[in-house]
């Protein structure tokens, strides 16, 4: 472009190139969940959300959990089941490839790796709390309400896909953001997604999700 | 020890070679213990990437240690960036990733039958020490002029990549251990 700010060749390109930049941009924001479109009417989303969690008081399910490596093109995939119970229980348990349990119960956390145990409070491992209370709000229905995140809510017919940009300090250092996709037909997780900020990401899938099913408290049981 | 006459290059059968491995990971540190999952992969370019990840993906580190001996860290937590860690962590990988093995200036000795293959580093030495015959790998040294820093092992090598992998340090509580995954 040459230097004459009102060149008359130059002004219209500007224009161009702008509108140009303009679609790319709005065309992105789009792209970036295909298929789906943006909640406008988000109170009455929270109000269904939360009045269909009201009724599940404990989800048991199989999950497949995704870790992407995308600068070295590598996926490492693990399997397991998955527990939650009323108020803030949840049991997981990775069988494959590798064996590993984590219980979270109120404010501790249990893990055992092949044979070893080792218990943590929350209070002093903020990881485990940030897992611990995004897990929990997302079962719970709670997730709009977290302040920790500025939350926008997008729909297709089958499902819901509620993003979460982390606003606090720590959690941007973590997460980029956090996608959680609920099934509108019950409002129940059918997936969590965590995307790092070096484009990495990991998702945790649910499947032959039983809603209210029989969930012992001896699962949640930290000795 | 006596010095001897070896062939060093039958340690390159040791070098393992890595295309793509994940590993069950146990880090035992001035009495924490940390588990996750190590993965290396070797690049399009020779280098050497290493990913340690928590088992529910949470990423601890990635490091890149290229063919030309240069180490890079893509991203490391908190907690753990510090120089004397990495420092630490770097020479550790180099010792089990066998790259730097420089023949010429290389040499054996021998000491209760076993021979002591010794590569004299920047500061200290790495030893590979095999038996007598230079078929089995005993154990790897990482030692400064008075004494072992680092004793590690390789072993079980499935198509040249060793099944399980451990790292113990001599001058604190710090052991890594790995053991393959059958994915």
């Amino acid at each position: 472009m040459c230097r004459w700010i009102n060149c008359y060749i130059c002004r219209p390109m500007r224009k161009v190139l702008l509108i140009a930049l303009t679609l790319v941009t709005s065309f992105s924001i789009k792209a970036q969940y295909p298929g789906y479109t943006a909640v406008t009417e988000l109170t009455k989303f929270k109000t269904e959300f939360a009045a269909a969690s009201q009724k599940t008081n404990s989800i048991k399910s199989d999950f497949v959990q995704e870790k992407n490596l995308s600068m070295l093109a590598e996926k490492i995939t693990s399997k397991g089941k998955f527990w939650f119970k009323k108020e803030s229980q949840v049991r997981m348990e990775y069988t494959q490839p590798y064996q590993y349990l984590m219980i979270l119960n109120k404010d501790k956390v249990y893990v055992k790796d092949g044979q070893k145990e080792n218990k943590v409070s929350t209070k002093s491992n903020k990881m485990f709390q940030q897992i611990n209370n995004i897990m929990i709000d997302c079962m719970q229905g709670t997730t709009l309400n977290n302040p920790n995140f500025k939350t926008r809510v997008f729909e297709n017919k089958n499902s819901s896909l509620v993003e979460l940009v982390p606003v606090t300090k720590g959690l941007r250092e973590l997460f980029k953001t956090i996608t959680v996709v609920v099934d509108k037909k019950d409002y129940s997780v059918t997936s969590i997604e965590m995307l790092e900020l070096s484009g990495d990401n990991t998702t945790i899938r649910f499947t032959n999700k039983e809603l209210n099913a029989n969930v012992p408290d001896a699962l949640f049981i930290i000795k | 020890m006596q010095p001897v006459n070896a062939d060093i290059s039958k340690l390159q059968k040791f070098r393992p070679a890595f295309t793509v491995a994940l590993y069950n990971t146990k880090v035992d540190v001035v009495g924490n213990h940390l588990s996750g999952l190590l993965l290396i992969k070797k690049m399009p370019d020779s280098s050497l990437r290493m990913v340690f990840s928590n088992e529910m993906g949470f990423k601890f580190f990635d490091f890149e240690f290229s063919a030309d001996g240069k180490f890079k860290v893509y991203s490391i937590v908190k907690q753990m960036n510090k120089r004397s860690v990495l420092k630490t962590l770097r020479k550790d990988f180099e010792l089990i990733l066998m790259d730097k093995l420089d023949s010429s200036t290389a040499s054996t000795r021998i000491n209760n039958g076993l021979l002591y293959h010794i590569f004299p580093q920047s500061k200290g030495y790495n030893y590979y020490i095999t038996d007598s015959t230079g078929n089995e790998l005993v154990r790897l040294e990482r030692a400064s002029k008075r004494k072992t820093v680092v004793e590690a092992i390789m072993q079980n090598y499935i198509n040249g990549i060793p099944d399980t992998i451990g790292i113990s340090h001599k001058t604190f509580d710090f052991t890594i251990g790995l053991k393959r995954i059958e994915r």
